[in-house]
């Protein structure tokens, strides 16, 4: 099972420098942040829907569409019927609500495109040093990773008990939403405890391996900036600043 | 410590990542039955339960709700599993002599309820401050429903997860207090149980007195929130904000 949204592609975006794209990712959060107009806020999806293109991982949207939809569906729902419009169409819900509405779906559904982005073009360990070089202490951003690298290990574990207790006649698959979440939840032990068990095995695999030894580390993945990402990160402040202008000048 | 950290992170994030399309507010929270997790891990391994708290949600984050809010989300997850570990020994509830989260009576199932409706507070007061600073969502609407989503499974389900884990990781010696340099380990004394005070007052008078600013300023609570009044309020940014700093610096003496 892949749980992660890496993809594997030999692209511009995947060359750029780890710090590049945290930038670029937090310029695109600062923008969407900025605006709540549809229309701007549609140029801003096209702008990250074309950054996505050139890193040739826009197929990921599969994956988190259910995300994607949820959040546009609530947003549009939500917004609808307590939005303070004016052009009433049925009940509470107005016009106003429905385009507000449209507009916050799309603003959180950029954002988390942007994420995806970075996350399907940027290796764990990539995001890792990244951090670190970004000032962030070593272990902290070992001790993130290795998080994120247990995830699946956990699922997994989960995975077996659950068919180990359905082998032995745990039934699952009946009662409604309610009945079947209070079934997993005595399951949620074995799990912890398994995986809290293999806590002191990678504490002695780190210590066996001098964890902690010098606080100057040096690292087999190396980083740095090239032309590409001074590129990229230009274009990005450029865009920035013509937003910010838009913002002030126009109150937009 | 290292371990630990990823140790609940990891776990944080698997129980995450199955609710993430269980949307309550679009793009900011979703049905966490996983918030039992920060309390239980905050008291069993302290530092580390908090730091994995933060990095658990950070991962979870990850797996379709990455943004700006997310900043926020890491510090009040911290917060929700820092603030019982910090709580539990110096707020004065039990007995000095037995400091034990492994619930074996009454009035530790009360400390545990308190510790734990305090941390979900603190969570929601950071979260709900930072996105209305943001004016992303209002105060009122988003605090309100994170401290209802955080309380009911930290205590419903994690009054029972800690009673089966405690024995568990005391025998294998992973609880902060074995794991720690007993120098680095805070006495219960005085200025210890004046900041706990000082932080427990601070959270329930950011998130009340937030709120009622906030629904004096027009807002409303819950679902009904995004109605009445917009993000952003300057009373509720101080209220909330002023609160939310002395409740991080108290916690933290």
């Amino acid at each position: 099972m892949e749980m992660f949204l890496y993809m594997d592609k030999d692209s511009i975006l995947h060359k750029l420098d780890p710090r590049t794209k945290i930038f670029i990712m937090l310029i695109s959060f600062a923008i969407a942040l900025m605006f709540s107009s549809l229309s701007l806020l549609l140029i801003l999806s096209f702008l990250v829907i074309l950054y996505g293109a050139l890193g040739k991982v826009l197929s990921n949207l599969k994956r988190i569409r259910v995300i994607l939809i949820m959040i546009a569906i609530m947003s549009v729902i939500l917004w609808a019927l307590t939005y303070p419009g004016t052009t009433r169409l049925w009940g509470p819900v107005t016009k106003e609500g429905i385009i507000y509405g449209i507009a916050i779906g799309i603003k959180f559904d950029v954002m988390i495109i942007a994420g995806m982005i970075f996350l399907s073009s940027t290796k764990i360990e990539e995001i890792s040093l990244g951090l670190v070089k970004l000032g962030i202490p070593y272990r902290p951003a070992f001790a993130f990773s290795t998080a994120v690298r247990l995830v699946p290990m956990i699922v997994s574990t989960s995975y077996i008990i659950t068919q180990a207790q359905k082998s032995r006649g745990l039934d699952l698959d009946t009662g409604n939403i309610l009945q079947r979440i209070r079934k997993y939840i005595p399951l949620l032990i074995p799990v912890l405890i398994s995986v809290i068990r293999q806590a002191n095995i990678l504490a002695m695999a780190l210590e066996s391996k001098g964890f902690g030894y010098s606080d100057k580390r040096t690292s087999y993945l190396e980083i740095k900036f090239e032309v590409r990402d001074y590129a990229f990160l230009a274009v990005a402040l450029l865009i920035l600043i013509v937003a910010v202008y838009f913002k002030f000048k126009y109150r937009l | 410590m290292v371990v630990l950290v990823a140790l609940s992170a990891g776990i944080y994030a698997a129980v995450l990542i199955p609710f993430k399309g269980l949307v309550l507010i679009p793009g900011i929270t979703e049905i966490r039955p996983a918030n039992t997790l920060p309390p239980v891990l905050g008291l069993l391994f302290g530092p580390a339960g908090a730091w994995g708290s933060a990095f658990g949600n950070l991962i979870g984050d990850f797996f379709g709700t990455l943004g700006i809010g997310s900043i926020f989300g890491f510090i009040g997850n911290f917060m929700q599993a820092y603030i019982p570990y910090r709580l539990w020994r110096n707020l004065g509830l039990l007995k000095a002599d037995d400091l034990e989260p492994n619930l074996n009576s009454g009035r530790k199932i009360f400390a545990y309820t308190v510790v734990a409706l305090l941390g979900s507070f603190a969570c929601a007061l950071t979260i709900g401050w930072g996105l209305d600073l943001l004016k992303m969502v209002p105060f009122a609407a988003l605090a309100s429903i994170i401290a209802v989503n955080n309380s009911i499974p930290s205590i419903v389900l994690g009054i029972p997860l800690l009673m089966i884990l405690y024995p568990r990781v005391k025998k294998w010696n992973l609880l902060w207090t074995d794991i720690m340099e007993e120098d680095e380990i805070q006495k219960p004394d005085a200025k210890a149980r004046i900041a706990a005070l000082i932080t427990s007052l601070a959270i329930l008078v950011g998130l009340f007195g937030g709120l009622m600013a906030a629904v004096a300023g027009g807002q409303s609570l819950f679902a009904a929130g995004f109605a009445g009044g917009k993000a952003g309020l300057a009373s509720v940014g101080f209220i909330a904000g002023f609160s939310a700093i002395i409740f991080i610096l108290a916690s933290l003496l």
